[in-house]
């Protein structure tokens, strides 16, 4: 405790003093630094608004034609195009990209894929989607360091003709590895409404990743009944993660065909809440009237979640269904009982 | 040397002085420590953030494969916000989305303008029971807003209108917002990103709140950003910057975040459900649901994660009176300090991980012994000036460096802020709010350690009320 300032205390004293004012040194500085970028940057916002105001007329309607354009300009016109394609739709989006490209919009876009900053690339990524002549561009953005701007790019390219193979897709995004992405079900769905054949495909290949394949499944079951099958085989699968199993009995509801039935009934009978009840919702959708009597035992089911897709399951089957709800609303079961009676009154049927 | 100096001062009276001094001296260290780790992770989260698509991308992609989100907003005696609050919950992006406002036995009439404004129907609903709550009176709905559903119950606090919230939700995740905020409309499509990219792993995410105090707000949006006049009000905001741009975004890249403002998180309603939904009896049960959720997910030894996203942004209106303000800062502390008790066995637990070194270790040294050493700092460093244990300039020393870092993280993270999310439109705003930060280390700092240490005395007497919060409700156009 120094209570003599002497010696060798002078020194530790000096180094406090030292911190203090590095750290009210480092805060000023930064506080001028934000203050002075802040004034920069309003200086430079007045030139940009000047720009928009010039450029907007252009890239909306054709008029006020620039006669030449400064980097600021490019720039601008640029960022204007990424926020009016959001705002257009049709023949107006397809004449404000002539305009776009014709002002070399496309080219700055495609010199922003070696930007520094993945915001600026994804950007980039995004916007080059709409011009429909820069698909290589964009494939090029699947290699990119960003699983953000991949992931972009795949998204964009799923839907053109001129994009990759899916199971190319697969390999590159990593899906199932690196990539678990719940917007890779989306990404499927585009490959499979372009691709179908290749999207089945990857069901088959042993080295693709089992969340790729129930992406895939799920996508295919979305774009038609045909898969059905194979998607109560993956579902039925020993050793089945219940997340998957989760998403196979969602996928089997979606294809809407029965013959997942054996598939659906065994679901209901999984160890796992979350099985039993995408299992249950499944048996609703496809309109399996063989699942009835499952569907009322699981009235009484421990999770609530199972016990309300059942009962939605039983409304959605019709007569039958409703028949067994007012059965079970009028039985010595309370459990089973409280929640027919709770779905009766809820749907306006009590 | 000042009059009540001793002239030779006993050995023990040198040692206590000095013992003292070590333990303040080693754990103001400690926290600096901390606050600069917090700082850098910070930082390096705010360098390695993901990039972010346009809300209109986002609501593209999401539209098919979004988790659907029920946002729950509990009502107590709100009759002054809460149509308008309610109407700008509809008005939130998201695909799949749920609205239910839980009146939890308001006294006033919440309830009454919540079925005039929308048109309101008693109906029947279907719920689970998995998560206990006071009962519920009725539903309350209409066919023309199908996304909207009031639940009535008779009153139970905050945390028991969100357990009847969760069963009344058939989302998959929920959102907890006070019904007196304001999300920005996109805030929900941002702070899902983590249940999209990680959907197995992520169980919580919660975003940035802002001091609404002094803006305009037009239809349940906030239209005009602009600082409040009221000192208590500048102050806060700073305080709001400090903690979720440089804690909150630090610790959630430590993956050791401790709390999810009970303004607005979202969460895995299963998740939340196995832990009990949150807990009764408790003031601080926002803190207490993150810190079940970290010890259940240890317990069952899977891998999970809880993420902080700086972007999405509530905005909330702070206390403006310095009785309310106290009360509430009292009330932090108690909360802290109760889930600090609860979970003490994952204090320093290497079973708990990150979660009992890096977040209980914060709790302990911010929330625990943080006010009692400020004081007793403020206290006895001039009582030992006074009686000559201590010299002069190391006082001052003492005094300088405990401020400038102050000053130092308030600035810090202003910049972080203005490269984050930019939400000041005008620079004499951000110079303001520099100023704040050093005169805020004058009078406000000392105010608010005496404030968290009525807190500890509450606490230690096992006092649990609440208090209320007078609101003016927010200034429209």
């Amino acid at each position: 405790m120094p209570h003599r300032v002497e010696g060798g205390d002078v020194t530790s004293l000096a180094s406090l003093w030292d911190v203090s004012l590095t750290l009210w040194g480092m805060a000023s500085l930064s506080l001028a630094a934000l203050l002075l970028a802040r004034v920069i940057a309003k200086g430079r916002q007045e030139r940009r608004n000047e720009a928009r105001t010039r450029l907007l007329p252009h890239l909306l309607s054709g008029e006020n034609s620039p006669e030449k354009l400064s980097n600021l300009d490019l720039k601008v016109a640029t960022a204007l195009t990424c926020e009016l394609a959001e705002l257009t739709r049709g023949s107006d989006l397809e004449a404000l990209l002539a305009r776009a490209a014709a002002l070399g919009v496309p080219a700055l876009l495609s010199k922003w894929l070696g930007a520094l900053s993945p915001q600026k690339r994804l950007t980039a990524v995004e916007t080059l989607g709409l011009f429909e002549s820069e698909g290589l561009e964009i494939q090029r953005a699947l290699n990119d360091r960003n699983r953000d701007v991949r992931l972009g790019a795949a998204l964009l390219l799923a839907k053109r003709k001129d994009g990759p193979s899916p199971f190319d897709m697969v390999r590159k995004l990593r899906i199932g590895t690196v990539e678990r992405s719940l917007m890779v079900a989306s990404l499927m769905s585009d490959l499979a409404s372009r691709d179908p054949e290749g999207v089945a495909a990857l069901l088959i290949e042993k080295e693709v990743p089992m969340q790729a394949k129930i992406a895939a499944a799920d996508a295919l079951a979305a774009s038609g009944s045909h898969y059905a099958s194979l998607l109560a085989a993956m579902a039925r699968e020993p050793g089945q993660d219940p997340n998957m199993q989760k998403r196979l009995y969602r996928a089997l509801g979606k294809a809407g065909h029965p013959s997942g039935s054996v598939a659906i009934l065994e679901g209901m009978q999984s160890k796992h809440a979350d099985v039993r009840a995408a299992a249950a919702e499944a048996a609703g959708k496809v309109s399996l009237s063989s699942a009835i009597e499952e569907l009322a035992s699981l009235l009484s089911d421990q999770s609530w979640e199972v016990r309300y897709q059942a009962s939605r399951a039983l409304l959605r089957l019709g007569s039958g269904g409703l028949n067994k709800l007012w059965e079970v609303a009028a039985s010595d079961d309370y459990n089973s009982r409280t929640t027919a009676r709770s779905i009766l009154a809820e749907a306006g049927a009590a | 040397m000042t009059p009540f100096a001793i002239e030779t001062p006993a050995t023990w009276m040198i040692m206590s002085a000095e013992v003292i001094a070590l333990i303040v001296i080693i754990a103001g260290l400690a926290q600096l420590t901390l606050y600069l780790i917090q700082l850098l992770y910070a930082s390096v989260a705010l360098a390695t953030r993901p990039p972010v698509s346009s809300s209109a991308t986002l609501w593209r992609r999401y539209s098919d494969h979004a988790p659907a989100i029920s946002v729950l907003a509990p009502a107590f005696n709100e009759e002054l916000n809460i149509v308008e609050s309610t109407r700008s919950l509809l008005a939130l992006q998201y695909p799949e989305l749920e609205v239910i406002i839980i009146n939890d036995g308001s006294a006033d009439g919440t309830l009454a303008k919540l079925i005039e404004a929308f048109d309101l129907e008693k109906v029947e609903r279907f719920v689970d029971n998995a998560v206990e709550h006071a009962p519920i009176r009725g539903f309350y709905a209409t066919a023309s807003i199908p996304k909207l559903l009031v639940v009535d119950k008779a009153n139970g606090g905050k945390a028991d209108a969100l357990n009847a919230g969760i069963n009344c939700s058939r989302s998959e995740l929920f959102c907890a917002i006070d019904a007196d905020s304001i999300l920005e409309s996109d805030a929900l499509l941002r702070v899902v990103r983590p249940f999209v990219d990680r959907p197995h792993e992520t169980i919580a995410a919660g975003g940035t709140i802002r001091i609404a105090n002094g803006c305009k707000v037009d239809s349940g949006r906030i239209s005009d950003i602009r600082l409040p006049g009221n000192f208590l009000a500048l102050v806060q905001i700073v305080e709001y910057l400090r903690a979720f741009l440089m804690a909150r975004l630090g610790l959630g890249k430590m993956q050791a975040l401790t709390v999810i403002s009970g303004a607005f998180g979202l969460f895995r309603r299963d998740r939340v459900v196995e832990v009990g939904g949150y807990s009764h009896g408790t003031v601080g049960e926002d803190m207490e649901l993150v810190i079940k959720l970290h010890r259940h997910m240890r317990d069952l030894r899977q891998p999970y994660r809880i993420e902080f996203i700086a972007e999405p942004v509530c905005w909330t209106e702070c206390p403006e009176n310095i009785r309310i303000l106290a009360r509430q800062r009292a009330r932090w502390q108690r909360g802290a300090l109760e889930c600090f008790v609860k979970h003490r066995a994952m204090i320093f637990n290497p079973r708990y991980g990150r979660i009992g070194f890096i977040g209980f270790g914060q709790i302990l040294l911010v929330d625990v012994v943080g006010p009692l050493l400020e004081i007793l700092g403020y206290i006895l460093m001039p009582l030992l000036w006074v009686l000559g244990l201590l010299a002069l300039p190391w006082l001052l020393a003492f005094l300088a460096i405990t401020f400038t870092f102050g000053i130092f993280l308030s600035i810090a993270t202003l910049v972080i802020e203005e490269i984050q999310l930019r939400r000041f439109p005008k620079a004499r705003e951000l110079a303001l709010l520099a100023l704040i930060s050093v005169v805020e280390n004058f009078g406000y700092r000392q105010l608010s350690n005496f404030w968290r240490l009525q807190g500890w005395w509450q606490f230690v007497r096992k006092q649990q009320s609440w208090g209320t919060m007078t609101r003016k409700g927010f200034a429209t156009n």
